[in-house]
């Protein structure tokens, strides 16, 4: 890792979870800074502006939720949530305030870090930013200049939908993007309600750029959240 | 009715009327008719009339008539004077005939009245009664006895049931424009203390704007119903509180054993969610202690004297220990969605859905676990969308393969397919194992049901039951059946019903 060692504020109330979640982070080479309330945990964020907050949702002394609202008023810091199967709903609140990522418990460490990496690595892109002219991963490539989406180095013909569904999760790629948020930037804001238009045209270019649709490896679904485009293979 | 339509002077006016005819004929005929058959014709005519109209009528058709036979019949004639003391007891006796007979006649229209009205309740009754049977759930039966009530009362009804404690308090008092009267809530209060109507059209607080009629079974008081008639007509006749009586107790027999049932019901759920927390605390301590015990005793061993140990076999130990904390978390999974089915707090999300991204996601979930089984999906290209509940169809797909892949051996291929019949979408998962034991068809799918060939596995048994349990919450079926060449298959069904799909904008290429 490039530049100076990244600050994680973990903010997780059960011990031993913390514990751990601390040995490995630090193992792997990241300053950590602990709390185990969200008033705490708010306190840390603001007086020691972290790089990145690992975020548990069920804690004693606030919702969650609150919690990425109310750092996300002052900051950009990137937020990945962690939570228990069955709180969808709170993640997707989580993921549409403003967070960047979500973890499901249990999970494992590999993918924990490859999703801290992804989000240090969006958040180390300024916001303004020109966008990236391609995007690569396995053997897709994507040219968001000349639109041009090829497979195995030979052009693959999108509809003009599906074309601005993948160039929405390619803006995103490597995080998971909400329902809500593709149909937003997909077909606008009259539409965020209307997933089956989402699932249709998924479907499709699952069967264009995968080579099993039933077993996407770079098309992932996140159940009752929304989608991910993967930006390395596992 | 048609009596009390008609204005009473027209009964006056009859009798008059009739007693001039009848003085008219009688003078007539005057010198071929005795005395006597002069008062049989005035006697006849107040017959007549007390028949046919009320006793005042009568009466003055009995005075008119002794009044006339005596000016003109009676000699001395043309005066109110009599000689003969005889004629004093005739006019006596044609008074009496006129009062017995309007008494007679007035019983038998009262009677007539009564009956007619014993019809009507009678017929109001059944017709409750029938509804109510027809009728389910508390909610429901009260809605329909409020709308008899307020039929039977000319205006608007109200039931209050008290709380459902067995000696509660009485009932309290809903909020709304009819009980901010303090006299209809006194008069409601009286009907529930005392058991007896109260308020309009009573002796009890009859300044009441309503009338108010306990609800109570032979055991027990329920509550009290409230009737309020319209304000165009805000009187309640005697017939009129009998049939809303009777409509009362009518329905506080239905409401008593509607009751009885939710509480039946109430225990019956309890007893059963007893029996569920106890075969789940069994389930929990044998399935949970067994991959935990792996999970400590390969962790200790990682522990102590690491050094010693070679990294194979270090590296054995954390896969073991990886391994069964993910068998702990799918059990820990199916205990609370079990949990979910069986409480009825399934709360199913249903969204149009393309199966192939909730198999997918299964398929990818379960991949360490199916290993060396090869998986083959056959959907059709053309498959509608399937309005399901995403995370819990997973849940279905994730327990019929991790049950294919435990109970089958290695390498054997397991086939998921998908077709539609009729209104339902179809979904297979088949596998090529030993297939489920002749006549287990239905007890694979109970609680806590483990093959026989797999006792010593780990399972709780519940995933069978869970599935059943969701794709019931979906409105469809799940059996299996033992395909001819050999194996199990599990087939469930997917109503394709909902609210229909908004149609896809247009997507063409502008090119």
């Amino acid at each position: 890792m490039a530049g100076p060692v990244p600050l994680v504020l973990l903010i997780e109330d059960e011990p031993q979870m913390r514990r751990f979640l601390a040995l490995t982070l630090r193992a792997h080479h990241y300053h950590v800074i602990e709390a185990a309330t969200a008033r705490e945990g708010l306190a840390q964020a603001a007086g020691r502006n972290p790089d990145l907050i690992l975020l548990d949702l069920g804690l004693p002394d606030a919702e969650g939720l609150d919690v990425a609202r109310a750092v996300r008023r002052n900051s950009r810091t990137p937020i990945i949530v962690l939570s228990a199967r069955g709180q969808e709903q709170d993640k997707v609140g989580a993921l549409d305030l403003g967070a960047d990522d979500y973890l499901t418990k249990p999970f494992g460490v590999p993918e924990l870090l490859a999703r801290m990496r992804v989000a240090l690595r969006h958040a180390a892109v300024p916001a303004d930013a020109p966008p990236e002219a391609s995007f690569e991963v396995g053997d897709l490539r994507v040219d968001l200049v000349r639109r041009q989406v090829l497979r195995h180095g030979s052009e693959i013909h999108l509809t003009p939908t599906e074309y601005r569904l993948l160039a929405a999760l390619v803006r995103h790629a490597g995080r998971v993007v909400t329902h809500r948020q593709l149909l937003h930037e997909v077909w606008g804001a009259n539409f965020v309600e209307q997933t089956h238009y989402l699932r249709v045209y998924m479907a499709q270019l699952r069967h264009k750029l995968e080579p099993d649709p039933t077993r996407p490896r770079l098309l992932a679904t996140e159940p009752g959240v929304g989608y991910r485009l993967r930006d390395e293979l596992p | 009715m048609s009596e009390e339509a008609v204005p009473p002077w027209r009964g006056y006016l009859e009798a008059a009327g009739l007693v001039g005819l009848a003085t008219a004929v009688c003078f007539v005929f005057r010198s071929r008719l005795q005395a006597t058959d002069v008062a049989m014709l005035y006697l006849l005519v107040v017959v007549a009339v007390a028949s046919r109209r009320r006793l005042g009528a009568a009466v003055l058709a009995s005075v008119l008539g002794i009044a006339a036979f005596d000016f003109v019949f009676v000699p001395p004639y043309y005066t109110f004077a009599v000689h003969n003391a005889a004629y004093v007891l005739t006019f006596g006796v044609m008074l009496a005939v006129a009062l017995v007979m309007s008494r007679l006649t007035a019983r038998i229209r009262t009677q007539a009245e009564d009956a007619r009205e014993r019809e009507e309740r009678t017929v109001a009754l059944y017709q409750l009664s029938r509804e109510l049977a027809d009728t389910e759930g508390r909610g429901n039966q009260i809605a329909l006895i409020e709308r008899h009530l307020a039929r039977a009362g000319g205006g608007e009804a109200v039931v209050v049931l008290a709380d459902d404690s067995p000696d509660g308090g009485g009932p309290e008092w809903p909020a709304g424009e009819l009980f901010e009267s303090v006299a209809v809530r006194v008069a409601a209060g009286w009907a529930w203390k005392l058991g007896e109507s109260a308020g309009l059209g009573t002796a009890r607080c009859a300044e009441a704007e309503a009338l108010a009629v306990p609800l109570r079974s032979a055991a027990r008081r329920l509550g009290v119903a409230v009737v309020r008639p319209s304000a165009a007509d805000r009187t309640v006749g005697d017939g009129v509180r009998r049939t809303l009586e009777g409509l009362a107790d009518r329905a506080a027999v239905a409401l008593e054993r509607t009751l009885l049932a939710e509480r039946h019901e109430q225990a019956r759920l309890e007893v059963e969610a007893e029996r569920l927390r106890n075969a789940l605390l069994s389930s929990l301590s044998h399935d949970l202690r067994t991959p935990l015990a792996t999970v400590e005793g390969a962790a200790s061993s990682l522990l102590h004297r690491p050094d010693t140990l070679p990294v194979d076999v270090r590296r054995d130990l954390a896969e073991t220990i990886l391994e069964e904390s993910r068998r702990m978390a799918r059990l820990v999974a199916n205990l609370l969605a079990m949990v979910k089915v069986e409480t009825g707090g399934l709360a199913v999300q249903k969204s149009w859905q393309p199966l192939e991204e909730v198999l997918g996601v299964a398929l990818l979930r379960l991949e360490d676990r199916l290993g060396s089984h090869p998986v083959t999906t056959l959907l059709p290209a053309d498959l509608p969308l399937v309005p399901v509940d995403e995370l819990l169809l997973e849940q279905v797909f994730l327990n019929l393969l991790d049950n294919a892949a435990k109970h089958t051996p290695p390498g054997t291929p397991i086939a998921v397919s998908a077709w539609v019949e009729s209104r339902d979408v179809v979904v297979e998962v088949a596998d090529r194992g030993p297939g489920v034991p002749a006549g287990a068809e239905e007890a694979v799918f109970r609680k806590f049901y483990r093959a026989p060939s797999t006792e010593h596995s780990v399972g709780a048994g519940l995933g069978l039951t869970i599935c059943r349990g969701i794709i019931a919450a979906h409105g469809g079926r799940i059996r299996v059946e033992s395909p001819p060449g050999g194996g199990a298959a599990f087939r469930f069904s997917l109503p394709l019903e909902g609210p229909p799909v908004a149609a896809l904008p247009a997507d063409r290429d502008e090119s």
